[in-house]
């Protein structure tokens, strides 16, 4: 009897350290994981380890990451644990606790070990482990083929969230959502206000509309098979979409992203375009948008997002020329120039000099996170606010 | 005595066809003794929403389920007053002179709530599981929606009050990564990867669904699906397409595997054209690997 109740509290102590463990590994874990620990524990046969580290994985390993993790964790912390009692045989369980509570003070080994791992260090490790975690902070330049299609995918997802806003106008639904009385009451007046028929509303869509401009000329040449990868993901998310393409000269390619899946979509673009990756007249290729395009693409529901580093080889006054237009006709301008990325940037090219004060938002765009920030952008309205 | 239970409910997973690799078991068996959600997430198809049909098939209780979608929205998943009926009472007590308050508590009471799957399942008579399918698709909002549920067992309806469970429902969660959950709905429940399962359990899953299958077919055929699986697909194939394409070559009485064969029966594995195009060029070395090819000659 005795025995048994000493087990029970050495293991209970011990799932309350594992779970301190655990938290410097990053996982989340409440009280309530704990707790939930203890009394999973207590339903099973305490001598089949293997229900046990099950049990205790199902309760406290919340998500795919987590779980993949747990049994390595599990492993590396009864391992640190036997080292820790065989040390200190005769101590008591109660005692044992103590050193991983003072944390620096402590004199085992093992322990000292994976206390000594600087977080950044282990940070890494897990982030290694964690494909999108660590893609969102990886430039895109570092990005391998494998990541550049995981990369696709969660864009797509960010891009299929966007289309789905809400607007807080309300119209009338086909589906029973919330009734709508001022119409139910409108709708039955004719019927000598005897009410018979009724009337339900539903939030409207909020439609965006999105015009990008993207610059693929040779020193955007690094970023611009990532930036189209950006404009398929949109184009198949959004339905009133135009996308654009320069270097020294415009081209629309929206068909052609909208109608071939991306390897051709890509490839037939760079066949098309016969200046790419060559040099950049910015200005001249805005104004041509503006010219040709401008006014029909262009009101007050579009954000106009532009890829570009600035390095603009044409006249300034054109370029402001432009992007005076835009600006005026547009919702929000947004600028994307993966050299602001850099923390020493400032915008020293003519191009973005000029184009600076006609534009909303200035983003860096150059890993996952920054991109995330944009996005959200598209959400408001002009703020006159520089994110750099 | 206690492995005895999850041994139960090992057997009680069993005996309905399920095959499971012991965390399955486990986390069902913690759900129902920890009086917990389980959150089942995993790619498509491979068994998620089954684990909850084998649960209430197995307690011989009803299975509630709610379909989840964009836009899905709480009158469609926990309650709706009955407009029309409403209306109608409220014409038929016209002239009666009936005090204002009496009729008010009346047109808000349990007679015109209609139910819907969430408010239905924790008002069960008997405990009931409800499974609430892909999570991920509905919006956030509707996450939030369910926070009441899972935590407190209760729905709370502003003109009537709060509604508590007469019997804590079993509930599963299932979702395929759409989307990321919030970490609230996360803490409330038990958590379940089940991945792509291994060659040995497929095997097990296709001979338990398909028992007349030929013995060389079956293994030749989750050989060919493992394989298949390493490709870069679209829509990379589940278990239930494994027990589907199983079903269709036992039904026409095949033993063995050809490239002819799974060439015309590729539709059944493979819901994208593309990704059948790229099959299709990489047939012959995917069936070499699986050890086809070299058999037949």
């Amino acid at each position: 009897m005795k025995t048994t109740t000493a087990h029970q509290t050495e293991l209970s102590a011990n799932i309350v350290l594992f779970c301190r463990f655990l938290r410097n590994k990053s996982f989340t874990i409440s009280a309530t994981e704990e707790a939930d620990a203890l009394a999973a524990v207590s339903y099973l046969p305490i001598h089949a380890e293997d229900y046990f580290r099950e049990a205790l994985r199902s309760v406290i390993a919340k998500s795919q990451f987590q779980q993949a993790k747990f049994n390595e964790y599990y492993y590396e912390f009864k391992e640190q644990l036997k080292k820790a009692t065989d040390s200190k045989a005769k101590e008591l369980p109660e005692e044992k606790k103590q050193p991983e509570k003072k944390n620096r003070a402590t004199q085992f080994e093992a322990l000292k070990d994976w206390l000594n791992l600087t977080p950044s260090e282990e940070e890494k490790e897990i982030a290694a482990y964690s494909d999108i975690e660590v893609l969102s902070k990886k430039d895109f330049l570092d990005l391998s083929e494998d990541e550049m299609r995981l990369m696709l995918r969660v864009l797509q997802k960010m891009a299929r969230k966007l289309v789905h806003q809400k607007s807080r106008l309300r119209k009338v639904s086909k589906r029973r959502q919330t009734l709508d009385l001022k119409q139910t009451i409108r709708a039955n007046m004719r019927k000598g206000g005897e009410i018979q028929q009724l009337v339900f509303s539903q939030k409207k869509d909020r439609k965006l509309k999105l015009v990008l401009l993207c610059d693929v000329s040779r020193s955007m040449d690094l970023y611009s098979r990532f930036f189209i990868h950006l404009m398929y993901a949109f184009q198949n998310a959004y339905d009133k979409i135009e996308t654009f393409i320069f270097s020294t000269a415009l081209h629309r390619v929206s068909e052609i992203l909208d109608n071939n899946e991306f390897d051709k979509a890509f490839a037939t673009i760079s066949e098309r375009v016969p200046h790419w990756s060559g040099g950049t007249t910015i200005g001249s290729c805005l104004r041509d948008f503006t010219q040709h395009y401008g006014h029909g693409m262009l009101d007050k529901k579009t954000i106009v997002l532009i890829l570009s580093d600035g390095w603009d080889t044409g006249e300034p006054e054109i370029m402001k020329g432009a992007m005076k237009t835009i600006y005026k006709k547009s919702k929000k301008v947004i600028w994307l120039n993966p050299l602001a990325g850099s923390p020493d940037f400032s915008p020293e090219a003519i191009g973005m000099k000029t184009a600076l004060p006609y534009i909303d938002v200035l983003a860096s765009a150059h890993n996952l996170e920054s991109l995330k920030q944009v996005l959200i952008q598209l959400r408001s309205r002009r703020n006159l606010l520089y994110t750099l | 005595m206690k492995s005895e239970e999850l041994s139960q409910i090992k057997q009680m997973l069993h005996g309905q066809g399920y095959i499971d690799d012991g965390a399955i078991a486990m986390s069902v068996f913690l759900a129902m003794k920890l009086e917990k959600p389980l959150l089942v997430e995993g790619p498509a198809g491979v068994g998620k929403t089954e684990i909850a049909k084998v649960m209430a098939k197995a307690m011989k209780t009803d299975l509630i389920r709610l379909q989840c979608y964009e836009g899905l929205d709480s009158t469609h998943a926990l309650y709706e007053w009955n407009y029309q009926h409403q209306l109608l009472y409220l014409k038929m007590q016209e002239g009666k002179g009936q005090d204002i308050k009496a009729l008010e508590e009346n047109i808000f009471s349990d007679k015109f709530l209609l139910k819907r799957p969430v408010l239905h399942a924790i008002t069960h008579p008997e405990q009931a599981v409800l499974l609430i399918d892909e999570i991920d698709r509905a919006d956030e909002e509707f996450e939030s929606f369910l926070l009441e549920v899972l935590s407190d067992w209760q729905v709370t309806i502003p003109e009537i009050g709060t509604i508590e469970a007469t019997n804590k429902p079993q509930i599963i969660l299932t979702g395929n990564r759409t989307r990321e959950l919030s970490e609230a709905l996360r803490r409330r429940c038990l958590y379940l990867w089940i991945d792509y399962p291994t060659f040995e359990k497929e095997l097990a899953i296709v001979k338990s669904k398909v028992p007349k299958i030929d013995q060389k077919l079956g293994t030749q055929i989750c050989a060919f699906m493992k394989e298949l699986r390493q490709m870069k697909l679209e829509k990379t194939p589940g278990i239930s397409e494994t027990i589907d394409w199983a079903r269709a070559l036992a039904s026409m009485h095949l033993t063995y595997l050809d490239k002819q064969t799974v060439e015309d029966t590729l539709g059944v594995v493979l819901k994208d054209w593309q990704d059948i195009r790229h099959t299709q060029d990489a047939l012959s070395e995917l069936l070499e690997k699986t050890g086809v090819t070299s058999r037949i000659g």
